[in-house]
């Protein structure tokens, strides 16, 4: 088996007394869209926050393409792409030059013709003179997408990317999600729509109260838990789902 | 860097009506106060435009666009790419240094065309030199400002809060107008310094052991305020 791409090892955040992320080791292989699931206040933003090299982390280590995120940060971020959750941009850029920005911060010499192609492979060619504010969500975050990934990292990090997107933007993101893992990227992903990990993540690990309660391939993990007691509890309409399981696992109780 | 800085720079150009107000403030002055160079000096004209100009900078320039972009996460956004958070920094700080020679040189030129304030090129240069460590007095306080609140509207609000009470309290204090222990407070306040390591060196001939105090005196103000601001600060408002 390869080296994972990303490799998190024995994780922990803390924020003061609280820890939110404990003894988290997971794994991301090229080729693999792996989703991180969990409710609420779960750990998951700490353990991506952690993975992008926002936040210290208390113990553990964080590995992408071999590189140490604490020894070589900027290294390991040289080899991800990360789309947070906001678009967030500088709204006196337009899209061109929000574009070439992060193409330089990355290394990547890209022309003006380079730009309009790139804006092209989503359809917002006409939208190079724009304001990030003048563009819908599912635009925005199709902008964002194509920042992310504008260096061909071996690593992308999307952090709940549909969230807000009409049905087809969606599709479209996943189709984005699983031409990554075609060309041999790693793709983390985090989410709260069980139907979108269900969907495209060949293996997803559910996080709960800061530990990894869960990992494996949907389907797998369907099939392991569709007879425990507190996933038929909640199971609707006959048939075990993935967020059957998911909810099953971390409870019915609704999350701060 | 360079992509940072042209991008720094555009978005400081299309905040025009920030842009304006931080050059345009120290010039009015200069022009309403003509008639006052017979009575005040050019070079307490010049120096006290200058330094209201560095105010404008560090406290609404400054403090307000780092406070804006932190809120709305562009840090966040550059800190995950492979750049220090020195390098947007240094970046930040790099247009703000271009503001305050823009600053400092246009109230020359001002100075010299409209109010006929002439000092020797020495002056010029030592005051344009003067001017970036007084700058630095103002950026220190505006990133311990920004440091210490998180929300921009706060940070804002603060900011011309602290604007008008150092320009209020330093001219009026200054002139003796508001007594003899206020008078004396605003020479060694952070205004008071920076005013007057100013006048001395657009007049090298007048530098005196006080100002020699009082230049200590703005590296201080700076040292404290960076090292406030800089333990206080947080990239992310939430």
């Amino acid at each position: 088996m390869p080296d994972p791409i990303l490799e998190v090892k024995e994780l922990n955040v803390s924020y003061g007394a609280f820890q939110a992320v404990k003894d988290v080791s997971f794994g991301v292989y090229g080729g693999e869209i792996f989703g991180l699931l969990g409710p609420n206040g779960a750990g998951k933003t700490s353990t991506l926050s952690a993975v992008e090299g926002l936040l210290h982390p208390v113990s553990g280590t964080v590995t992408v393409a071999g590189f140490d995120t604490r020894e070589k940060p900027l290294h390991a971020r040289a080899n991800m792409g990360v789309q947070l959750q906001a678009t967030s941009f500088q709204p006196e850029l337009t899209i061109a030059e929000i574009i070439r920005l992060f193409a330089s911060i990355y290394g990547v010499d890209l022309q003006d013709d380079a730009v309009k192609r790139k804006l092209a492979e989503i359809s917002l060619e006409e939208a190079a003179g724009k304001k990030i504010s003048q563009l819908s969500g599912g635009q925005q975050q199709r902008v964002s997408l194509v920042i992310s990934t504008i260096h061909d990292p071996q690593l992308v990090l999307l952090d709940e990317p549909t969230t807000g997107l009409d049905p087809q933007s969606r599709r479209q993101l996943w189709e984005r999600m699983e031409h990554f893992r075609n060309n041999g990227h790693a793709v983390l992903l985090t989410t709260h729509s069980m139907e979108e990990a269900e969907a495209v993540c060949d293996r997803i690990a559910i996080i709960d109260h800061g530990r990894i309660i869960a990992i494996d391939t949907p389907e797998a993990l369907i099939e392991k838990h569709r007879h425990d007691p507190e996933v038929l509890k909640v199971v609707r309409k006959g048939k075990v789902t993935l967020e059957d399981v998911f909810i099953g696992l971390t409870g019915t109780a609704v999350r701060p | 860097m360079a992509a940072l800085l042209r991008a720094d720079f555009t978005t400081l150009w299309r905040n025009r009506r920030s842009f304006r107000l931080v050059l345009i403030v120290p010039l009015i002055i200069l022009i309403s106060w003509k008639g006052l160079i017979d009575k005040l000096g050019g070079v307490f004209v010049l120096s006290s435009c200058i330094t209201i100009g560095l105010t404008s900078i560090g406290l609404m320039g400054y403090s307000n666009s780092i406070a804006r972009d932190r809120d709305r996460g562009v840090f966040q956004r550059l800190r995950v790419g492979p750049v220090s958070a020195w390098t947007i920094m240094i970046s930040r700080l790099s247009v703000q240094i271009a503001m305050i020679v823009l600053m400092t040189v246009l109230v020359f030129v001002v100075g010299y065309f409209v109010d006929h304030i002439q000092i020797s090129p020495a002056g010029y240069a030592a005051g344009l030199l003067m001017s970036m460590l007084g700058g630095a007095v103002y950026l220190g306080l505006g990133q311990a400002i920004v440091g210490r609140i998180k929300n921009p509207d706060t940070v804002n609000s603060t900011t011309r809060l602290v604007y008008f009470v150092f320009i209020m309290i330093g001219m009026f204090g200054e002139f003796g107008v508001l007594g003899e222990v206020i008078e004396k407070l605003v020479i060694w306040s952070p205004y008071g310094v920076v005013r007057k390591v100013l006048a001395a060196s657009l007049a090298p001939a007048t530098w005196s052991l006080e100002t020699t105090w009082a230049l200590l005196a703005s590296i201080g103000y700076t040292a404290v305020f960076v090292i406030l601001g800089v333990k206080w600060f947080k990239w992310e408002s939430k």
